[in-house]
């Protein structure tokens, strides 16, 4: 089988609207998380979230978009994927070629225009020109139809860990022979209806996150595009080469719709499959961007998964302290974080972290700092138990 | 691409339980709905059947019957999934102007549930994934589902298709005019000269592996493509042809997803015009209706087609009824935009 390398990377998020903007974000411990006011929810000002400060207008004025259809998601992730393709020279005829597939993660996809959703979803007749974005397909469609893609294309959806998953099957894809290279990725806006859902669970920290702490007070939601490029070993001739994605496990933890088993076999089972696919012995990898949301259940059992695996975990930190909680973008930007650590061997402090959980002990790094890595493990776990982790290896 | 041992079915039609099917009686749609046949769900206990949106019941009621084989892991295709429970959640968030929200639709709305209760009712810590791209979601599934068979030859896996008609999410396809403004019955879908189809839904469900022994047919191999030209989409067919068939091989039968879409017509007559006499056509919507999922139940009509070597007289479009169905080719379309290919084999 095929290897599969990453060689370009494009990203937005609440620090920063480009790979290096959020890099040397990531360097001076920049957290994006704010008590915006813009949002147009109840919610709004009054509790922290991790929101892009580029308004959709300028986000269209700015890629030249006049379709009336189009919505905050789909601008995302055309400005990320934009990023992506040029970093890797993706050529015309490359874009158009029938073994380029394109693979997209979502959770909100159109409903990041609830209201105007919930008004067509009870008119007689004339529907907004919003009519077909609301669908989860849509994003993907929208990329689809700009760049011509004529290889496989496809949307996935498994909560928090959807973009973890479309950057696996996008790999597979490589390795199976189906495709040779593959835009892979996820975007989520900020939505009325995530913020109210997550709110309903009470799982929404009213301050800004903490992940790992054992005060920590749930989660803050961001807002986040970021794509990958996948090439296999025959495109590489003379490309920037960011990492290798050498493994990926996928579990489900098969406990409980909304919240992870004690000891946390879906989160045990992704990560130590991981290892098994990337034929890795746990001793090798040398940090863990963490799924790390900040909730109660989340950390508490993430911690004690990565316990019985390693026993002894290397380091670890969740950047969700910086970006908030971006859901169906959160896998992609992870792993674009994954490989930023192996690029460039460093490694970047978790922010807000005090005490250790009870019973766990477990610090993540709150110092960034320069450090020897050959192996990164990024992990995403959803609601549905859907838990996935991905390994990158330094090319 | 992979071995077919077992399917199930809840369509519009008398497809569930195995031994109650019946092809040949046509159930009718009523204001331009073919709606799932609940069965009794006979194995979910009460308590929990209630709590479950229509999908999800489908969904887990198709795959019940399959569990006791343990698959490896459970793959899923679906557009629609939670789209209903979303809308309710809006509701909510409304009607209390973002007050204090119950927070259960919440946690159903979203799409992999389907495949979460499933192995949540299972104890299945196996792959698990739900694929949501539309009228290539079940393609998707069934792909992915390909190359797990490739990565672990031994195992078995789930893979299926569901999708509701929601009663409020109907709305939005139909102010697309997905939808025929004027009643049409399934019995006369294809006569009526008309844009738009009739609503449909169900789940279609199938053991897979790369095992040959017992197999119910052969998934031999998938295509898909994204163009509003019907050229292009019948030059693709007749590549996957060329690729697909040995020389002397031929397709018994032509199922195509023809839905009563007077503006989709032409794909149909092009991917059927390079057909030669030998092959008969014949057609599924009319049974299932129109939703992103379909060509799961047209992969499961072609199982029931390839077993039993019978086809019911209402499916058939042009040819005769065969002594022999050995190659199927279903051909579906959605929304006249998204085109699949898929090669179904009789065991040899």
């Amino acid at each position: 089988m095929s290897k599969v390398f990453v060689t370009g990377i494009g990203m937005i998020s609440a620090i920063g609207n480009t790979l290096g903007e959020n890099r040397t974000s990531l360097l001076q411990g920049i957290c994006g998380i704010t008590k915006t006011k813009n949002l147009p929810s109840r919610h709004s000002g009054i509790l922290p979230f991790g929101e892009i400060f580029i308004d959709t207008q300028t986000l269209k004025e700015k890629w030249k978009v006049t379709d009336e259809g189009v919505t905050r998601t789909m601008l995302l992730a055309l400005h990320a994927s934009q990023e992506a393709i040029q970093d890797a020279r993706l050529s015309h005829s490359q874009l158009i070629a029938n073994d380029t597939a394109l693979v997209n993660a979502t959770t909100v996809g159109g409903i990041c225009l609830m209201d105007e959703f919930f008004r067509d979803v009870n008119k007689e007749s004339n529907g907004s020109p919003y009519l077909s974005s609301y669908e989860m397909a849509s994003v993907t469609r929208y990329l689809r139809s700009l760049y011509k893609i004529n290889g496989i294309v496809n949307t996935i959806n498994t909560a928090c860990s959807s973009s973890a998953n479309a950057i696996m099957y996008g790999a597979r894809l490589i390795r199976n022979g189906l495709a040779s290279r593959v835009i892979a990725g996820g975007v989520d806006s900020l939505s009325k209806f995530t913020i109210n859902g997550f709110n309903s669970l009470h799982l929404l920290s009213t301050e800004i996150c903490t992940p790992f702490d054992a005060n920590r007070k749930g989660l803050n939601l961001g807002e986040a595009a970021a794509f990958l490029i996948l090439e296999n070993e025959e495109e590489l001739k003379g490309k920037k080469l960011y990492a290798e994605l050498t493994g990926y496990g996928n579990s489900n933890d098969a406990f409980h719709p909304s919240s992870l088993s004690r000891e946390g076999d879906g989160p045990y089972l992704a990560m130590g499959g991981a290892l098994a696919s990337a034929g890795l012995d746990k001793k090798e990898i040398g940090f863990i961007n963490a799924h790390g949301t900040g909730t109660e259940n989340n950390d508490e059992v993430e911690s004690r998964a990565m316990l019985r695996l390693f026993g002894d975990p290397p380091p670890f930190s969740s950047t969700k302290s910086n970006t908030g909680h971006t859901l169906g973008a959160s896998g992609a930007i992870e792993a674009a974080y994954s490989i930023l650590n192996l690029t460039h061997q460093e490694i970047y402090a978790g922010l807000h972290f005090k005490q250790p959980i009870p019973g766990t002990g477990l610090r993540p790094v709150t110092t960034t700092q320069r450090i020897s890595l050959q192996h990164t493990m990024s992990n995403s776990f959803g609601f549905g138990g859907n838990c996935t982790s991905l390994i990158f290896s330094k090319a | 691409m992979l071995f077919i041992h077992q399917t199930t079915c809840i369509s519009p039609q008398q497809t569930f339980p195995e031994k109650d099917i019946n092809l040949e009686y046509l159930y009718e749609s009523s204001d331009n709905k073919l709606k799932a046949r609940d069965p009794g769900y006979e194995n979910i206990p009460a308590n929990q059947l209630r709590k479950m949106g229509k999908s999800v019941r489908l969904g887990m009621g198709a795959a019940l019957p399959l569990i006791p084989k343990d698959p490896k892991g459970i793959i899923i295709g679906t557009a629609n999934a939670g789209m209903e429970e979303s809308i309710e959640f809006m509701k909510q968030i409304i009607d209390h102007n973002e007050g204090i929200l119950s927070p259960g639709t919440f946690v159903q709305s979203t799409p992999n549930t389907i495949a979460s209760q499933i192995s949540l009712y299972s104890g299945n810590k196996g792959y698990n994934i739900t694929h949501v791209h539309a009228g290539m979601a079940f393609e998707n599934a069934l792909l992915d589902t390909a190359m797990l068979i490739k990565e672990n030859p031994l195992n078995t896996y789930l893979v299926g298709g569901v999708d509701e008609i929601g009663t409020k999410n109907h709305n939005i396809d139909r102010l697309q005019s997905w939808y025929k403004k004027e009643l049409v019955s399934n019995i006369h879908l294809y006569e009526a000269d008309s844009p738009g189809s009739i609503a449909g839904e169900g789940a279609a469900m199938f053991l897979v592996n790369g095992n040959k022994t017992n197999a119910m047919a052969r998934f031999k191999a998938l295509t898909t493509l994204y163009s509003e030209d019907e050229d292009i989409v019948a030059g693709r067919m007749q590549w996957f042809l060329d690729d697909q068939l040995r020389t002397g091989e031929n397709i018994d039968l032509l199922l195509t997803g023809e839905n009563g879409d007077d503006r989709l017509l032409k794909f149909f007559s092009a991917c059927e015009s390079i057909m030669d006499n030998e092959t008969t056509v014949a057609r599924f919507k009319h049974m299932c209706g129109e939703y992103p999922t379909a060509s799961s139940f047209a992969l499961w009509i072609a199982c029931q087609v390839l077993t039993n070597q019978a086809l019911p007289q209402h499916m058939i479009k042009k040819g005769s009824i065969k002594k022999e169905y050995k190659n199927l080719l279903i051909y579906n379309n959605y929304k006249g935009m998204q085109h699949s290919f898929m090669l179904v084999s009789k065991i040899s």
